[in-house]
Parts: C-alpha cells; sequence; structure tokens
C-alpha cells in the first residue's frame, strides 16, 4: 500500500474564485523522495499543507477528492494525530518557532514533549539532529536571535526529532549558502534511505534533479505531469510552464546528448558521461569600463557585542559596477551593508560616500542617494494600496507629488507590479511583497541600490525580473549591491564579485576570476555555479559561467 | 535578544530551589503576619527575605525595586502621618507640619505589608525561571494553553520590540525622520505601527498553524525535558512554612473566641 494516495484533490481557498489545487492524483511508495516544482502560485504550498491536514481543517474552503496517508483521510484525522506521521517544515522558519523556548535545545525538543517521548529519549534525538544539522554550537542561542539560515536548520531539526515516517519540506533550503543547502539536502537523502518518505518543494532545480526519485510537477493547481526528473525535464513546455530545466539540461538539449531512452541527462554525472570535451574556449575577458567611485571602505571593523568582532578591518572601494557579494551564513555580508546605508555605525576604520565621511549623517539624509531593500517586506508594508506604498518613499525625500508618482509607475512596470497598482499589498503573495519592495525603493531613484537575498521566493519570472532590473540600473551608471547565495545568477548578471568569509573580504574579482579561486570558494563555502561545476568535469581550461557562454563558445544557440 | 524576564541564572542555591517552594514562602511571609497582626511579624518576615537573597547573592538587584517602592511609602507616610481621621497624638513637627502618631503607625502597617510583599514576590521572579514555574504549574494540571500564553508572552514581547526597530530602519530607509519634533514623530507613527500590528496578526496565525503541527493539540501525556526532582531540602522547608500558617490560622481563631 503507498503511504500516500492522493485521488482527484480540489481544493478551493475560502473568498477566492480560482481552485488552488485542481484534480491533483499521485501516490507515494515508502522511502521514496519527491520533488515538488513549479512556478509561484502553482499550489506548491497548498498541497503540502494538505498533506498534513492543515488544508482543509485549518484553512477552511472547499475541499474535493481524497488524501490517504497510510489508508487514513488527512481532512478528516485530527492535525494532532497525524503530526505523528507527517512533519511539515515551513518555507518560513520564523513562523514555525514555537515562542514558548527560550534556547535552541528546549525549542527543538518542543514537539517530543507534545507528544510524549520519554526524557532519555528526547535528549538523544535533540543531540543527534543538531549535531547533524552543525547547529550544535547554538543549542543555547535564544532561537530568535539566529540567522535566517541558522533558524531553517532548527526548524528542520525540531521536526526531524519527532521522527515523522513522512517528511514534508517547504522550501527548507532557501535561505543557506550553496554548501549548506548540499548538506540539507545529503542529510534528507539519508533520511530517504533509512525507510522515512520525503516530499520537498524547492527552487533549487540542480539539486532536485540530482536528488529525486520521482518530481510532481504543478501548474496553476494542476497536476502537469508525475515522473523521473529525466522525463520532466526532457520536457519541451518546461519554460511555458515557468519552470527552468537543470543548466546540465539544456546544455545537453543543445548538443543533442541524450540518454539511451530518449531523454536528457539532469545531473552533472549524468551530463559529464555524456558529453565529450571540445577545444571551445571561454570568452576573452572584455575590457572594464571605469567608473566612478561611490564607496571607499577603509579598515572597517564592527562588533554587536564586545568581544565578538563581526568585521575584521574592510578595506574596499565600489564603484558603479554591478557587484555581488557572496559568502556563507554568518560571514557578515548584512552587517557590511547595513554600515554602508549607516543603519549601523562603525566602530573603527571609516567609510566614504562620494568622497564624503557618512558618520556624521543620518540614515534618513542617506536615502535619496542610498537605497536598500530590506529581506521581508512585512517590515515596511503600511498603506493599502501599492501605489501609495511604492509614493512614501519618494515623498519623503522631496518629490511632489506628480514626479513621485511617475517615478512609482516605473519603479511598478520595472518589477512586473504594472496591473496591482491598486491592490492591497497584504492581498498580494509574498513574492509579490518582495517586488513591492524592491519598487518601493526603486521609485526613490538612489544612486545605490542595496539588495539583500533578492531571489528568495522568486521563480524563475522573478528572477528575470530582478536581472532585468540590476541591468537597467547598471546603464543608467547606478551601483547594485546585491547579497546572493545563488551562485548561477551572480554569474549571469554581475560583473564584480566580493566573497566574504568570517568577516574578512577573502576574494574580489570578476565573475571569472572568482570562481576558478577554488581555495577562496572552499574558505566561504561556496561552489562554483553549476556551468563552472561541469566544464570543470570535462576537462575544460577556463571558466565558462552561463549556459548560454559555454554553447556560444560551442558554436551553437540554446 | 532582551529578554523582559528578571530572572538571570547565578547558579546560586535559591535558584536551584523548586518553585513551588518558593511559591510556598510567598504565602507564608504574606499571610502569617497579616492573620496574627503584629507589626513585629512583618518585620521578622522582612529580615528573613532580606537573609534569604543576601544569600542567593540577590540583595543587589533588589535594590531597584525597593528603591522604586521607597517613592510610593513616603507620600503614604506623609499623608497618613499629616491627615488621617484618626490623627490624636502629634508625634513630632517639622516647622509648620505635625505628624501623628495614630497615622504614622497606619501607614507603618501598610509599608510593611508592600514591602514583605515586595521582598517575597523578589524571592521568586529573580530566582525562578518563568517556564520552570508554568512546566511545574502544568505538570500539576494547570491549563496548557494558559501556560502557553504566559510562557509566550516573555518570547514574543522582545521580539516583537526586535521587530519594531527592523521596522524604524526599514522606513528610515525610506527617508523618513524618526527623531526630531513632536510633530515628526506623530507623522512617523503610523508607518511604524502599522507594520507591526499586521505582521503580528499574521505571525499569529501562522505561528497557530506551527503548534498545531508541532503536536500541541496532542491527546498525549506530555513530558518535560528538564528533570526537576526535588532537592532535599525543598519537602522540609515548604512543611514547615506551611504549618506556619496553619499556627498562623490557629492562634487567630483562638484570639476571636
Amino acid at each position: 500500500m503507498p503511504v500516500i494516495a492522493v485521488e482527484n484533490l480540489k481544493y478551493r481557498y475560502p473568498h477566492a474564485e480560482a481552485l488552488a489545487l485542481d484534480g491533483l492524483n499521485f501516490t507515494v511508495e515508502k522511502g521514496e523522495f519527491i520533488g515538488i516544482v513549479g512556478e509561484n502560485g502553482a499550489g506548491k504550498s497548498t498541497l503540502s499543507q494538505a498533506l498534513i491536514g492543515l488544508v482543509p481543517q485549518f484553512y477552511k474552503g472547499a475541499y474535493g477528492g481524497k488524501v490517504l496517508i497510510d489508508g487514513r483521510p488527512a481532512d478528516t484525522t485530527p492535525i494532532a494525530e497525524l503530526c505523528c506521521k507527517v512533519g511539515l517544515v515551513f518555507q518560513n522558519p520564523f513562523n514555525q518557532l514555537s515562542g514558548a523556548k527560550d534556547n535552541v535545545y528546549e525549542e527543538v525538543a518542543f514537539g517530543m514533549q507534545n507528544l510524549g517521548v520519554p526524557r532519555e529519549e528526547m535528549h538523544r534525538r535533540v543531540e543527534n539532529a543538531l549535531k547533524m544539522l552543525d547547529i550544535w554550537q547554538f543549542r543555547d542561542r535564544n532561537p530568535f536571535d539566529l540567522s535566517g539560515g541558522q533558524m531553517q536548520r532548527v526548524a528542520i531539526a525540531s521536526i526531524l526529532v519527532m521522527e515523522p515516517d513522512i517528511m514534508v519540506l517547504d522550501e527548507p533550503t532557501s535561505q543557506l549558502d550553496p554548501q549548506g543547502s548540499e548538506e540539507v539536502f545529503r542529510t534528507v537523502d539519508k533520511l530517504a534511505r533509512s525507510g522515512i518518505t520525503i516530499l520537498m518543494i524547492e527552487q533549487k532545480i540542480e539539486k532536485i534533479a540530482a536528488y529525486c526519485d520521482r518530481i510532481l510537477l504543478l501548474h496553476q493547481g494542476h497536476q502537469i505531469a508525475y515522473d523521473t526528473p529525466q522525463k520532466i525535464f526532457s520536457r519541451p513546455d518546461l519554460e511555458e510552464l515557468g519552470v527552468r530545466a537543470p543548466a546540465f539540461t539544456r546544455i545537453c538539449r543543445a548538443l543533442g546528448a541524450t540518454l539511451p531512452d530518449g531523454s536528457y541527462p539532469v545531473t552533472v554525472e549524468e551530463a559529464a558521461d555524456r558529453l565529450q570535451r571540445t577545444d571551445a574556449l571561454p570568452p576573452p575577458a572584455a575590457p572594464v569600463p571605469s567608473r566612478p567611485v561611490l564607496f571607499e571602505i577603509q579598515d572597517l571593523t564592527f562588533s554587536y557585542n564586545p568581544g565578538t568582532q563581526v568585521l575584521h578591518g574592510i578595506n574596499l572601494c565600489l564603484d558603479a559596477r554591478p557587484t555581488a557579494i557572496i559568502g556563507q551564513n554568518g560571514a557578515g555580508k548584512t552587517t557590511l551593508v547595513k554600515l554602508l546605508k549607516g543603519l549601523l555605525r562603525a566602530e573603527g576604520g571609516s567609510i566614504r560616500f562620494r568622497g564624503e565621511d557618512i558618520a556624521g549623517k543620518t540614515v534618513a539624509a542617506l536615502a535619496a542617494q542610498v537605497g536598500y531593500v530590506f529581506q521581508n517586506p512585512d517590515d515596511q508594508i503600511f498603506r493599502y494600496n501599492v501605489l501609495d506604498e511604492v509614493m512614501f518613499g519618494p515623498l519623503n525625500i522631496g518629490m511632489d507629488e506628480a514626479q513621485a508618482k511617475e517615478k512609482s509607475r516605473a519603479a511598478l512596470a520595472m518589477t512586473g507590479l504594472a496591473d496591482k497598482e491598486t491592490s492591497n499589498p497584504y492581498d498580494l503573495e509574498l513574492y509579490e511583497r518582495k517586488m513591492v519592495a524592491i519598487a518601493s525603493v526603486l521609485a526613490m531613484d538612489p544612486d545605490v541600490l542595496i539588495l539583500d537575498e533578492p531571489t528568495i521566493a522568486q521563480d524563475v519570472r522573478g528572477r528575470q525580473c530582478i536581472a532585468g532590473i540590476v541591468r537597467t540600473l547598471s546603464e543608467q551608471g547606478k551601483l547594485v549591491l546585491a547579497i546572493l547565495h545563488d551562485m548561477d545568477f551572480v554569474a549571469e548578471c554581475f560583473d564584480r564579485v566580493i566573497v566574504m568569509a568570517q568577516g574578512q573580504v577573502a576574494a574580489d574579482g570578476t565573475p571569472r576570476q572568482v570562481f576558478a579561486d577554488a581555495e577562496a570558494l572552499q574558505a566561504a563555502r561556496l561552489d562554483p555555479p553549476h556551468v563552472t561545476q561541469l566544464c570543470t568535469r570535462l576537462g575544460y581550461e577556463g571558466v565558462f559561467l552561463t549556459v548560454e557562454e559555454f554553447l556560444t563558445a560551442c558554436g551553437c544557440k540554446e | 535578544m532582551k529578554s523582559i524576564s528578571l530572572y538571570i541564572d547565578n547558579g546560586s542555591w535559591l535558584c536551584r530551589m523548586h518553585p513551588f517552594t518558593k511559591l510556598a514562602y510567598i504565602a507564608a511571609a504574606i499571610s502569617v503576619p497579616l492573620l496574627a497582626g503584629r507589626l513585629w511579624l512583618f518585620a521578622v518576615f522582612i529580615a528573613l527575605s532580606l537573609a534569604v537573597l543576601a544569600s542567593g547573592h540577590l540583595l543587589k538587584r533588589v535594590v531597584p525595586l525597593v528603591a522604586f517602592s521607597f517613592t510610593i511609602l513616603i507620600t503614604i507616610f506623609l499623608i497618613h502621618g499629616l491627615f488621617n481621621q484618626q490623627n490624636r497624638d502629634i508625634l513630632f513637627s517639622i516647622g509648620p507640619l505635625h505628624f501623628y502618631r495614630e497615622g504614622l503607625l497606619y501607614a507603618l502597617h501598610i509599608g510593611c505589608n508592600v514591602l514583605n510583599m515586595l521582598l517575597s514576590f523578589a524571592i521568586l521572579v529573580l530566582s525562578t525561571k518563568p517556564s520552570e514555574l508554568v512546566e511545574e504549574l502544568e505538570k500539576r494540571g494547570f491549563s496548557r494553553r494558559m501556560g502557553y500564553i504566559i510562557i509566550s508572552v516573555f518570547q514574543i514581547v522582545p521580539q516583537m520590540m526586535g521587530t519594531m526597530n527592523t521596522i524604524t530602519d526599514a522606513q528610515r530607509s525610506r527617508g523618513m525622520e524618526t527623531e526630531g519634533s513632536l510633530a515628526t514623530r506623530a507623522k512617523a507613527f503610523l508607518p511604524l505601527i502599522s507594520p507591526v500590528v499586521m505582521s503580528s496578526l499574521i505571525n499569529t496565525r501562522e505561528r497557530a498553524v506551527a503548534l498545531e503541527v508541532r503536536g500541541f493539540a496532542a491527546k498525549q501525556k506530555k513530558t518535560y525535558l528538564a528533570d526537576r526532582t526535588p532537592r532535599r531540602g525543598d519537602k522540609p522547608i515548604t512543611i514547615v512554612l506551611l504549618a506556619l500558617i496553619v499556627l498562623a490560622v490557629i492562634w487567630r481563631i483562638v484570639q476571636c473566641l
């Protein structure tokens, strides 16, 4: 008997007109690792909540069809009983914290206490889980004080210790650095091998392709396909469905390298097996046009608590090239950009903006020149329609009504929200609210735009939109400074990459230089872009950064 | 994150005492002098509380609490010493102000009572982790939902204060002045408070889901991570304290007969 059987599942949220899920049919066997992919709004998160009975028991709404967990219907079995069988890790780890425990150790044990697990057993499981997820050293910290990436690990651990038969994970690695996500995937894979059934929603398509047994492809609430990764990613209509095939698949498709059954390889190993090294070379380094210097940072030091320094003497000169800051969780990236924005005050050293020391300026005074988009859009939204929300900043910095409206409309067009002007921001989905936050800073027309992990929660379309913003601003001679964990995106869109590790600059240069520096990447626990990995495996010299670049060098178009 | 609980684990014997022993002490310290109605008993318990706090290395932390209560106590002494209805015998005079014996005695009663309550509660509050107390109460049948609400306040309030800071930063980043004249601050009120309220509402809903998922409503008997077997001293001390209360009650009844 399958552990999960979904039969013609249909669901509509209360007060909604469209079906969030429409006619889903699939079964999952014990120990399978299933990936769920699809663009934003495809119904992935709703499905994950239907598997534990939150849909419809908590959210109400109209429900049809059946979800059977070990033969028991998920819509009528109380969640309190289902949660022993099915564990759900939320997209936003912050909301998964119980709010009743003041240290990580007890937080992780919270669920087990509710289920009545004996004390000795609780200690054993907590210790195992914390060590497995590499957060043992934070066991005495307050869970609310952790960084996003660390919190995400706590959220996974706190469900893991309840030892459910089925684990449903909703983008569990969105805030983790590349090697951190790899570790989580490996851990989850180990669990699958030990007989736990895994369903994972994920935007990191290369990882999903490498680890999953089968993939469920959703689009606007419909089940498009349920098949092996090779079959799914060989579909010609993927882009129209808002999903991008793994870089390896795109390369093999363009070069016509197929597997015996006619589908295309999806992992780096499969692709390397099918491809031969050619004598293609990466394009020569383009001359870097000299751009005006905006920030001069000298010997910058900073600490939140005396004794534990976060930044150790940073020296950087930032000009108007689009610049990405990469590095592992907790390397000091956000701290650095907050200092640039004047939200934090430097402890030692100096920051000059256009030759002037920013120490004497208030944040509001810098606002017109330096724009900073916060990670969580809900920390700033307070108006009842999108246009007013976006106009708040421009009006603050002294634009008149007409000009503010014009700039705001332009910003909304750039972020793909032109038709949402009159919507209430709180009615929008998280990925749209994130775009509202970006638009509200763009509308102020700053010379510097700082983005803190803008690609989180964005699908292919959202990423293309952000790539467009980076390109446009760069053409206007403005500096875009972004903190990112998505190396493919960095390689595609940025001219300069700064690698940070343990509060220091570990490497600084063009993407091609930085991604060739294996030592610095290792120190910062980063992986090179997927294309670069494939080419290294095939023995190419030099670094290819994007699929397009590689294919052009090989003499064919994607 | 800043804690709003006054508890700090300083490793003293007082911190390791069972919370119920401290509750029993509060009950005895408050009820015995009141039942007996003798002023010297207040003095005994105040001295005892101070001694306990001193041996638990908490005396320094109780000073601000006492100092704060003194500002109120002094006004009580002034008002009753000068204007109490029963005032007859002048005890002393400062210039034109006459302080009366009856009023001052009455104020002394109130003062001792307040100080006594304050110090005995201070023992509990300064040396007990709130979650420990609630957990022990839950074990004895206190509602789990109520327990969660009490404990979550200690977590959610500081976290909301943290969110408030982030929101201030986000709005300042959008060019909003948050410092300066009253008018500037008044204008900043809405952009600061709306996101706090809205995100709290959203978070509350999500947290309710999170609790469900983590088995909060499960029917099983709950277990507890911390092993708090009562220490050797807990039982005899509790018995002595409860005996004192019983004695005071009996004494009071005998008095009335």
